[in-house]
């Protein structure tokens, strides 16, 4: 196709390709909000991802990743967040001195909290009551370690759902709650396992560093693709952690139990 | 000679990752993610096909049972940590008679394995997995259509 631009990102070179220059433009301001501005243009002999946007004769486009056609849509709202989210997933899994794992994140008194847990989990509205707190904000969706183990920020801005007859998602800063974003990467202090049940108590169950690793690794994006580095990472990461898991209430009401919780027993 | 009472340690298709006191296991071929606690591990690292269950057993010093080492060689199994099917010594008892009766006899920890499956990529950044299009629509799936396994596509 004639346009194409090319790009590395956390250290993957990723090449995006249409044939309207305006799609390749959209494409290339959705990846570059993606990733945080995390792109350097590069030659695009030597990348290893490709994302292709050709267009139908009905006016819709497709995307179609490494030959493989995922969807095919108009090119609207849905089919760029669509694109944004295969972006993201693309650089956490294919890069290879980084570890992605899909977690919320916050430091805490100069370490990392870390929330791995599925979509719909509740990460994010806890995440943003911890910041509300106090806590410094890292991130709603990935925790990012490098080799040694350290916590890189991935502060995105918060994708905050309301639920109820009407679905609406808001995209807010961490400086609208009164929080600030995190700069440096910082260790890893406490890994809770959780989720949201309502009006539950919690009852905190303390785990090894290798029980911990078991239940991270099904939210590490790599770990099929990057295995050994991947294991390596999360015992860097885990060894020095403690590693809770408990259901938690209502993430207003609870920030501030868990703050101290954590307090008390890890920080 | 019994075969099943020289079990080997399963080497191909698995990453291997010292853990402090434990050992984590990732199976390439399921995707499933192992924890062996130390006596797990250790049972687990003397099956090399030559020794046997008593000569494991025996390593562990007047302390363990042999039954602790069958209990070990049995999660292993289960966890398909091993070369081949052995043949469980407990059959017909329940995991909780066991438990019970190892648990008096022995002062070494007992063995445990605690695993997970990864799910691909995709699965775990967005499940996809809905009950009605809105869930589709926060999850950024490639449809909005929420079919009738409950999956977005």
């Amino acid at each position: 196709m004639e346009n194409t631009f090319c790009f590395e990102s956390y250290g993957v070179r990723i090449r995006l390709e249409s044939d309207s220059a305006e799609i390749l433009a959209k494409a290339v301001e959705t990846a570059s909000s993606a990733l945080l501005g995390q792109m350097v243009e590069i030659d695009c002999a030597r990348t290893e991802q490709t994302f292709a946007f050709p267009s139908r004769l009905d006016g819709d486009f497709s995307i179609i990743r490494n030959g493989e056609s995922i969807t095919t849509d108009r090119p609207g709202k849905l089919f760029w967040k669509f694109f944004d989210s295969l972006v993201r997933i693309a650089v956490a899994e294919w890069a290879k001195t980084l570890i992605f794992v899909h977690a919320g994140c916050v430091g805490w008194r100069d370490k990392a909290i870390i929330l791995p847990a599925n979509s719909f989990y509740g990460k994010t509205t806890f995440v943003a009551e911890l910041v509300r707190h106090g806590a410094i904000y890292y991130s709603d969706e990935y925790a990012v370690f490098d080799e040694s183990g350290l916590v890189l920020p991935f502060a995105r801005r918060l994708s905050l759902r309301s639920d109820g007859n009407g679905f609406r998602e808001a995209q807010i800063d961490a400086e609208e709650l009164g929080g600030v974003k995190g700069q440096e990467p910082i260790p890893l202090g406490l890994v809770f396992i959780t989720r949201f049940v309502a009006n539950c108590s919690p009852e905190y169950e303390f785990l090894t560093a290798g029980q911990g690793a078991v239940e991270v690794i099904p939210q590490t994006i790599g770990i099929r693709r990057n295995t050994a580095f991947a294991l390596k990472v999360l015992k860097n990461a885990l060894s020095d952690a403690i590693i809770v898991k408990s259901p938690r209430p209502d993430a207003g009401k609870y920030a501030r139990e868990f703050l101290e919780f954590v307090d008390r027993t890890a920080f | 000679m019994n075969n099943s009472q020289y079990p080997v340690a399963r080497k191909s298709g698995l990453v291997v990752q010292e853990m402090p006191d434990e050992v984590l296991v990732y199976d390439l071929n399921t995707n499933k993610a192992h924890c062996l606690n130390q006596t797990a591990a250790r049972v687990w690292k003397a099956c090399d096909g030559k020794t046997s269950i008593s000569e494991i057993a025996s390593s562990f010093g007047k302390d363990a049972h042999e039954d602790l080492i069958w209990l070990a060689v049995d999660q292993l199994n289960e966890s398909e940590l091993l070369d081949g099917r052995v043949a469980s010594k407990f059959k017909g008892q329940s995991r909780r008679e066991v438990l019970k009766k190892i648990g008096l006899a022995s002062v070494v920890a007992l063995p445990v394995i605690a695993s997970l499956v990864a799910p691909s990529n995709a699965l775990a950044a967005q499940s996809c997995s809905c009950v009605n299009p809105t869930d589709c629509l926060t999850q950024s799936c490639p449809s909005t259509n929420c079919n009738s396994v409950g999956r977005c596509a």
